[in-house]
């Protein structure tokens, strides 16, 4: 009987952790490790292919648009993070205190988070058009229309600000969550010492949110990395003009979907994602560990 | 860090990263019943996003022939026009795929290659129906070396091009003599731009495979093994694109505009012409009057006589468990009566021979509806479908932007064909 129960006992973990680890082993390690297998395959939509070794690897360094999208999912961290890091931050930092009506700022700069990025990026689209709300305002000051659509770098750059608009609100709470432990005390002994408010912020508000800033930078990083539907909604399917808008997961949706998807080749645009994703990942957690206190 | 923080953080990274992995099965090969045998059995039959509007008429459908098979039961399921290939494939895959489904040549031929339609010439039960159909119709649906038809004839449309009577007028041009071919369009587009200083486009979009097509382009070679749109007639075409473009006669924003987005724009009148269907006319006269009151209807501009035609057709699983009732369904919907009956609820033209003749096809009745289809019905004859069934929706977006290169001067049109046409060429070779 003791035999029984002390059996039961150390099944009981494993029994509680069972459906959680079935639904991860369905829908996340059997399709991980089913793009590993494919990745080195000749595999199509409709028929299981054959092993080629590297030759998807060979052949995505041979193809223009892989390193077109290798440098706009690039170009999407560097210009995107520093903004998401930085600019959600200072928003917090206004809309924290308790003033009469700031809670409707806090509803409204959290609106575009809970909004569908498909009507917010075509809301852009017809701000930015050639006849647009932006446009008419340029053309009214006598500067415009610019070819915010038409250009494939305003292209990006309009994509951007977007992905940057629309993640303001999320990453404001996450921030207004870690201000809210940062304690009063700091602030008034630095004030007392004679630090203005851009001292104080340099040194005492972002050592208290450190953490919270690089846990921001690598969400930030890796949803910038692996971008898809802004761009490929204001850019369009064919990504922009030429496809110089195309991004990494735009490529492996572009090459491995329809009938005659080549699921092989987008595996192995996958595979180089993951590995990049992976890095950026172990990059700021190793940033974060050698600046802990 | 302690080390089991450190192994949770790595796992945690892990896990994330490989959420941004995909992975697609397929399905295996289960075989599929005979096709001489007698009609049987529940079936299951796909359209491509018809529920909405012709529910009653596919309702109707399949009261009718089961009454005239009671051993036979009909599901009916309608998919959205979105994604309509991906949910193929996703059928395919899973072995899912229905008993009949609607596809056009460019669907059936990844389905049929991997071995998933019935090649109709091959099998007797439903080859003895060939004459049932136009030649054209049946050939069609042919798929180059796979040596047959895939599909029953379904319903055909060309699909008209629009044109703005005022901004031609305005233009100084006869607003009832719209481009014939494509040497007149490049004179009028160029005018247009000229006299509205840049600001009126005459076209929206950048060639297609189609444009390439009827300018007389040699599209592929006779065994469809090759891309050869790249010889001195494709090179001829995207120059003049280019001047087009360069001159004002292109909309600006041409490289990136998609169908509805050129629509969008015809509508706001910053553009001359557009191709559309006789659904359209309902758009125009609902959100545009001015427009629909001085709206041209034309064929597209078209140098070798034959216009475009987009084929639907009826495809039959090959794996079917009842293919005999899969094929007297298939059969039954393209049938002559079925198809015509079809074709009065909206304009599309059906594929049966000897259906065109019929007074309604060919002489108008006073409606803007019965010109567009008059007109329509015309061009089928001697129609042809430009589209290369082999050509993926990648080759297609490889011309587009190779095409968009060439406009934008960063590369010769003859270099951003020769790159467009190897690009494809390498992907049809790997098969």
């Amino acid at each position: 009987m003791a035999g029984r129960i002390r059996t039961h006992r150390a099944a009981s973990p494993w029994l509680f952790l069972l459906p959680g680890l079935a639904v991860t082993a369905a829908f996340t390690l059997y399709p991980f490790l089913s793009t590993v297998g494919k990745a080195f395959t000749d595999a199509r939509t409709l028929t299981p292919g054959h092993w080629t070794g590297l030759a998807n690897f060979r052949a995505m360094l041979e193809d223009e648009q892989f390193w077109v999208a290798l440098r706009n999912s690039g170009l999407y961290v560097l210009l995107v993070v520093p903004f998401t890091v930085l600019l959600p931050l200072l928003l917090a930092l206004l809309v924290e205190k308790q003033l009469p009506g700031v809670t409707f700022f806090r509803s409204a700069f959290y609106t575009p988070v809970v909004a569908s990025v498909v009507v917010v990026s075509l809301i852009w689209v017809w701000m930015l058009d050639d006849r647009g709300l932006v446009n008419g305002i340029l053309r009214a000051l006598d500067t415009g229309p610019v070819d915010f659509l038409g250009d494939e770098w305003l292209l990006l750059l309009s994509a951007m600000a977007l992905t940057v608009w629309k993640g303001l609100g999320y990453y404001m709470v996450v921030y207004l969550a870690a201000l809210g432990n940062v304690p009063r005390e700091l602030h008034e002994a630095a004030a007392v010492d004679g630090a203005g408010a851009l001292r104080r912020f340099t040194s005492v508000t972002v050592p208290a949110v450190r953490s919270t800033m690089v846990l921001v930078g690598a969400l930030s990083s890796v949803s910038a990395f692996k971008v898809f539907s802004e761009v490929f909604l204001m850019a369009g399917p064919s990504g922009g003009p030429a496809g110089q808008d195309t991004t990494l997961v735009m490529l492996v949706q572009r090459t491995g979907t329809g009938l005659g998807g080549r699921v092989g080749y987008a595996s192995a645009v996958s595979l180089v994602v993951f590995a990049v994703t992976l890095l950026l990942m172990l990059l700021v957690l190793r940033a974060d560990r050698k600046e802990a206190p | 860090m302690p080390p089991l923080r450190r192994a949770a953080s790595a796992t945690a990274a892990l896990l994330v990263s490989a959420l941004t992995l995909t992975a697609c099965g397929s399905g295996g090969d289960d075989g599929g019943s005979s096709a001489d045998g007698k009609a049987e059995g529940k079936i299951t039959f796909q359209t491509w996003n018809l529920r909405a509007k012709f529910k009653d008429y596919f309702e109707g459908l399949v009261r009718d022939f089961e009454k005239q098979n009671p051993d036979v039961k009909v599901a009916w399921l309608d998919q959205p026009a979105e994604h309509y290939a991906d949910k193929l494939s996703a059928d395919a895959g899973a072995g899912t795929l229905p008993d009949v489904v609607n596809v056009s040549p460019d669907l059936s031929y990844p389905l049929a290659k991997a071995g998933l339609l019935t090649n109709l010439d091959k099998e007797k039960a439903a080859a003895r129906f060939k004459g049932e159909y136009t030649p054209e119709a049946w050939q069609g649906n042919s798929l180059p070396g796979l040596g047959g038809s895939y599909a029953f004839p379904w319903y055909l449309n060309t699909g008209p091009l629009f044109y703005n009577k005022t901004l031609f007028r305005d233009s100084g041009l006869d607003p009832e003599r719209p481009p014939r071919s494509y040497g007149e369009l490049f004179a009028d587009a160029d005018r247009m731009a000229r006299q509205s200083g840049g600001k009126t486009a005459t076209l929206a979009a950048t060639p297609s495979i189609e444009d390439f097509g009827r300018y007389g382009v040699q599209l592929m070679n006779a065994d469809a093994t090759k891309f050869t749109y790249d010889e001195p007639k494709g090179v001829e075409l995207l120059t003049k694109y280019k001047d087009l473009y360069e001159h004002g006669g292109l909309d600006p924003q041409a490289l990136t505009n998609t169908p509805e987005k050129s629509g969008q724009k015809f509508l706001e009148q910053k553009v001359a012409m557009n191709p559309g269907g006789a659904h359209d006319l309902e758009t125009f006269k609902e959100n545009a009057p001015s427009l629909y009151r001085n709206l041209g209807i034309t064929d597209a501009p078209n140098n070798t006589g034959k216009p475009n035609m987009y084929v639907m057709g009826l495809a039959v699983n090959s794996r079917s468990k009842h293919k005999a009732a899969a094929i007297a369904f298939a059969h039954f919907v393209t049938g002559k009566q079925q198809q015509e009956a079809f074709a009065h609820k909206v304009a599309i033209f059906p594929s049966t021979k000897g259906s065109l003749d019929d007074p309604y096809w060919t002489k108008e009745d006073g409606t803007d509806e019965g010109r567009v289809r008059v007109a329509s019905a015309k061009m089928l004859k001697g129609a042809v479908n430009y589209t290369p069934v082999v050509m993926s929706d990648e080759m297609k977006t490889i011309l587009r932007n190779e095409v968009a290169k060439a406009l934008q001067g960063k590369k010769s049109p003859r270099q951003a064909l020769d790159d467009a046409a190897a690009q494809s060429n390498k992907l049809l070779r790997q098969g």
